[in-house]
């Protein structure tokens, strides 16, 4: 299994339950308003009044096979609208309850 | 879930508000009545007290003065005025504006009651009258007949007052000019002494023959009858041969000593309209009722009381207030339809989108309709100050969607999708949306406490702005969010025939874009020569104010203008007729404008209130001449007005005359204004001195019209003095003699003729030969208890006299007062130049001089503006202190305050337009709407700055980014006040100053905004910055 952390702008909240939906992806848990910036040429994301913009984080865990195609059409919506932002990163999940 | 975030996910419900609150609005406006003005409880009571006998002085002493000093401590009186004549003392007691009649008329009846005991005792109970509005009446009819004038009384009676009286609402129908029937018997005297008969006897014996009486009841067998004398005249003929005594045993029939006329009342008013002889019916309201209302039905009803009416009787309206009320909304209405879609255009033009255009379009509606939900559920009318509010409202309505519009679409094409767009956009803006809303609030709020009379006009003003601005507030951040999400696109396509018009504008817009990213690098560069040019200017702006006059209200065209002439006291009526008609041969050859003008003159019948109020005399010829519609003619009523009085002046005759054009007591606004000196003194010989002077010194005075001193002249008497001791050596009272006088001269009346259930006075009098000089009255035989005759000339003497004027107090204080109208100059220069004349007079001890009249109430609300000014200024400071969490970021914003006032004076001193209270008013307003456009550019520099930029290139990648939504705002302002800064239609002058110095100061303040606000910034800031390289220069320097 593996833990996916998709770190979005809150603009493509719903692109990215579409998304999910889309890959068969049930379990996942979310946060809204989180804070971030991008490395490299990402805009912060802080809700105060220069950096208006607000980010969520989804947190899914999923079988490997499913890993490739989710992240795919993750790049694709991100690649439609580069200037919102939207990253995902995935490492192992070893323990299961 | 925030506001707008439900909004959006909910457009059902969202839309179907909005739905709701239109049809809401519909619905009230249908159910709106129209009215010029918001209602005005108007603040005069008058105390009149009637003391018989008394003189002026008397009066003045024993009674005026008495009752003045309790009054005074009336609560919130403002201003204690009276008139002391002979018989008759008459107080005002003024008011504050907004103050509880209904109470204040209890205080003032608990004081008369209080001081009851301390008058004379004589004295009739004083009379507490209060005034209203709705004793002004709303229509004036003519009727005109070819033949029998004798009948046109009964027939107007009953055929036109009667079924105008049913008309709900109406109060009163009186009709003047009509003559009435008078059955009259006039007596020689000659003839009469010759029989020793007098004029009583006569009367008694008509009265005694004149009668019907019952004479019981009579059982005749099974049945009662009832026994009567009728006794009454069936016919005015048979008064002749009624026996009035005999002598030498002869009957004397009247016929004998006096001749029956069945003939119209002697003296009574004469109305001519358009040189024809007719009778005025003059139409009062209801307190409470609606003038249009009322007008409208009776309109209605005229066609049906016309039919009814005998074919040579012609029955037109002379004067309908509610004509140019009318005209006056009709005018306003067009001016907000035509401000609508100025801004309409101007959306078009910026974004060049129809569906955006059509969402933020669609707050104006919505926004506008809300406002008459206010007005119905306060009982308000919809009147000038309501439609202007809407006006003035208009251009303002659609910031905020423009604002939240704006930052909805930039997400759209940054990838969002449009609904999220709409909610996280909206969420961004919201805070700073509300912000400037509350400075447009901050400014209008206040206007709902001002007092006074600028209070009755502006607290609607400053209500329905407030109202109208949240309402749209509420509609940006909820339909427009709502509307975004569900119509806007990413890259929508063009048509090529829009992408053919909007293509050069939007290469314009560019190009615009870099010119003004240039010119603020030019101005970031030379700072100090940037902001010294602009306070140069902004200080020789001041001087300009100089040329700007100062005025109260603007005048009016209402179409109408009444003038009343004064021939030399005495006059008879046939000669003021002869001069009349001289006088409208004149006038409707020389002024094709006037299209009715109606002449009264003669005595008041006293048969209406109205008439009665104003002086009336057989000297006095008073007309009122309506004009056609002011937008169809090129001279205004004060134009005209001076024209006529060139005329006047041209009639020897004529003692003294006065124009006033507007009419009088055409309500606020209306018309022109006037100037008054009040000399205040207790010695009137003093006082009538100064007076003169100051009447001479106005007479000089440019733009000062109808200078009149309101000291009455001595009236012409003819006074009959009994000698006590000779009444007494004769066997006769003072109250004989002088009741003998009196039926000789005005008449008996001890019975009436009836006929057709109407009665008609009997008068018995001397004839009319016997009435033309000084000898007809000392040879008036009069007869002692033991029937011997005595000639008036043995008792008593007729002396030539003239009777003293009235004494006039201003807070119980002697005072004449010196008024004049003002023709075409401002009213503050004006002021000027009586007050540096009086100055140079050589006042008599005890005696000042004060003005009054427009200019004092001018002051008193020029205060209360300059106050609310202030005021003003400062809830806006707070409010973007609160916003910025800054002391000086709303301080840099605040100095483009000065630039909107040097615009106004500009604007004003260009269209010649004065400085007057509704300009004021518009300066005021700017307040609010100026520092709206250095809010959106302050707070896009800081945001920059926050972001990470060097302050210069905050303030030029800012300021360029801001440039469009700046002049977007300020076109939509700017071109929604058009409209009304051009004037069009009737009763377009109230507001226009107001249009032109929004206008002047707004395009002024936001050209140099956009320049001098990032200049003081960048001064401000780079000095900040400096100051931290020096402390840390010292800090390298002292650790080294």
């Amino acid at each position: 299994m593996k833990a996916v952390m998709i770190i979005y702008n809150q603009a493509h909240s719903q692109v990215v339950l579409e998304i999910l939906d889309k890959c068969t992806v049930r379990g996942f848990t979310k946060w809204v308003d989180v804070q971030g910036r991008g490395s490299k040429r990402g805009e912060p994301h802080y809700g105060t009044h220069a950096w208006p913009s607000k980010n969520m984080a989804t947190l899914a865990v999923v079988p490997q096979e499913r890993v490739q195609p989710l992240m795919l059409e993750l790049k694709k919506a991100n690649e439609m609208a580069e200037d919102q932002g939207l990253r995902a990163f995935v490492w192992e999940a070893d323990v299961l309850v | 879930m925030k506001i707008y975030e439900s909004a959006v996910r909910k457009p059902v419900t969202t839309a179907l508000v909005f739905v709701a609150i239109v049809v809401l609005g519909l619905f009230s406006l249908s159910k709106l009545s129209v009215d010029l003005y918001p209602e005005i409880e108007l603040n005069a009571v008058t105390v009149m007290t009637t003391y018989s006998g008394a003189s002026a002085t008397d009066i003045e002493q024993n009674v005026t003065k008495r009752l003045e000093m309790s009054l005074s401590t009336v609560s919130d009186l403002k201003k204690i005025t009276s008139t002391s004549k002979d018989n008759i003392s008459l107080i005002t007691v003024e008011f504050e504006y907004g103050t509880d009649m209904d109470e204040a008329v209890n205080d003032i009846r608990s004081v008369i009651d209080m001081q009851r005991n301390f008058l004379p005792d004589d004295i009739d109970a004083p009379v507490v009258l209060k005034f209203n509005s709705s004793m002004m009446p709303i229509l004036f009819l003519s009727a005109s007949t070819s033949s029998n004038p004798q009948g046109l009384y009964k027939i107007l009676e009953e055929k036109v007052a009667n079924p105008i009286n049913r008309i709900n609402g109406v109060a009163s129908v009186s009709i003047s000019g009509a003559p009435q029937r008078e059955i009259q018997v006039l007596t020689n005297p000659k003839k009469m002494e010759a029989y020793n008969l007098t004029i009583e006897q006569l009367a008694g014996v008509l009265a005694l023959e004149n009668r019907n009486v019952p004479g019981g009841n009579m059982d005749i067998g099974s049945e009662t009858f009832s026994v009567k004398i009728e006794g009454e005249f069936k016919t005015s003929d048979q008064i002749k041969d009624i026996i009035v005594g005999s002598y030498m045993g002869k009957n004397i029939f009247v016929k004998d000593v006096a001749t029956v006329k069945d003939t119209l009342k002697e003296r009574s008013t004469i109305v001519l309209t358009n040189g024809e002889v007719s009778a005025m019916i003059v139409i009062q309201k209801q307190s409470g009722s609606n003038v249009v209302d009322i007008a409208n039905k009776i309109n209605k009803e005229l066609p049906n009381i016309r039919a009814t009416l005998p074919p040579d009787l012609e029955l037109n309206v002379v004067i309908d207030t509610s004509d140019f009320i009318k005209k006056s909304i009709r005018s306003l209405s067009n001016t907000v339809m035509l401000a609508g879609l100025f801004v309409m255009v101007v959306v078009l033009f910026f974004l060049g989108r129809w569906r955006a255009t059509f969402i933020i379009i669609l707050t104006i509606p919505v926004s506008l309709i809300a406002a008459f939900i206010y007005l119905m559920a306060t009982g308000n009318t919809l009147n000038i100050i309501s439609l202007s509010s809407l006006s003035i409202a208009i251009g303002m309505v659609v910031d905020d969607a423009i604002v939240v519009l704006e930052n909805i679409t930039e997400h759209i094409e940054r990838g969002s999708k449009p609904k999220d767009a709409a909610i996280y956009a909206t969420n961004e803006v919201a805070v700073a949306v509300v912000a400037s809303t509350l400075t447009i609030v901050a400014v209008f709020f206040p206007l709902t406490m001002v007092s006074g009379l600028a209070g009755i006009m502006f607290r609607q003003l400053g209500w329905i702005v407030t109202i109208i601005i949240s309402v749209s507030t509420l509609a940006a951040l909820t339909l427009t969010p709502m509307l975004s999400g569900l119509m806007l696109k990413k890259d929508p396509k063009r048509g090529k025939l829009f992408e053919l018009f909007y293509l050069p504008i939007e290469k314009a817009l560019n190009a615009l874009d870099g010119g003004y990213e240039r010119l603020l690098k030019f101005a970031l560069k030379n700072r100090t020569v940037v902001i010294v040019a602009s306070f140069g200017l902004f200080l020789a702006s001041l001087f300009l104010l100089r040329s700007v006059g100062t005025d109260f209200f603007p005048e009016t065209d209402n179409s109408q203008i009444s003038i009343q002439v004064e021939l030399p006291v005495g006059t008879r009526v046939e000669h003021s007729r002869i001069l009349s008609s001289h006088i409208y041969s004149i006038w409707s050859e020389k002024y094709p404008e006037i299209e009715v003008l109606q002449t009264s003159m003669g005595q008041s019948d006293g048969s209406n209130v109205f008439m009665s109020m104003g002086s009336s005399g057989t000297n006095l010829i008073s007309y009122t001449a309506r004009l056609t519609d002011a937008s169809d003619r090129d001279r205004d009523i004060f134009l005209i007005a001076d024209m006529m009085r060139a005329d006047l002046d041209a009639i020897p005759e004529i003692y003294k005359y006065e124009v006033t054009p507007g009419g009088s007591g055409g309500g606020m606004g209306a018309g022109s204004s006037d100037i008054e000196m009040d000399v205040l003194g207790y010695n009137m010989e003093d006082a009538a001195v100064v007076a003169e002077q100051i009447s001479d010194l106005m007479k000089g005075v440019k733009g000062l019209r109808d200078i009149k001193i309101s000291r009455e002249d001595y009236i012409p008497q003819l006074r009959v003095e009994f000698d006590r001791d000779k009444l007494a050596m004769n066997g006769l009272n003072l109250t004989t003699a002088a009741s003998a006088v009196r039926n000789r001269i005005n008449g008996l009346i001890t019975t009436r003729f009836r006929e057709d259930g109407e009665e008609y006075d009997i008068v018995v009098k001397n004839s009319i030969n016997f009435r033309t000089n000084i000898e007809d009255i000392s040879s008036i035989q009069l007869y002692n208890n033991a029937g011997k005759p005595v000639r008036l000339s043995e008792v008593g003497e007729v002396i030539e006299d003239f009777a003293p004027p009235s004494i006039e107090h201003v807070d119980r204080e002697r005072v004449i007062k010196v008024s004049g109208t003002i023709y075409k100059r401002a009213l503050g220069d004006i002021a000027k130049d009586i007050n540096r004349g009086v100055s140079k007079i050589d006042l008599p001890e005890n005696i000042a001089v004060k003005m009054t009249g427009s200019f004092e109430e001018q002051q008193d609300s020029f205060a209360d503006m300059y106050t609310l000014l202030l005021l003003v200024a400062m809830l806006t400071y707070i409010v973007m202190a609160a916003q910025f969490e800054s002391f000086r970021d709303p301080f840099i914003i605040m100095m483009s305050l000065p630039f909107a006032f040097t615009g106004v004076f500009v604007a004003l001193w260009l269209t010649g337009t004065s400085l007057s209270l509704i300009a004021l008013i518009g300066a005021i307003m700017l307040v609010g709407i100026v520092v709206k456009n250095g809010i959106v550019l302050i707070d896009y520099i800081n945001l920059n700055k926050e972001r990470g930029m060097s302050v210069m290139r905050s303030i030029v990648k800012g300021g360029k980014s801001r440039l469009r939504p700046v002049l977007m705002t300020t076109l939509t302002t700017i071109l929604g006040m058009t409209p009304m800064a051009i004037g069009i239609g009737d009763g377009s002058e109230i507001w226009q100053p107001m249009g032109i110095s929004i206008i002047g100061g707004l395009t002024l303040s936001t050209l140099l905004t956009l320049l001098v606000i990032p200049t003081i910034y960048c001064s401000l800031n780079v000095r900040d910055i400096k100051k931290i390289r020096r402390a840390h220069l010292k800090g390298l320097k002292s650790k080294n």
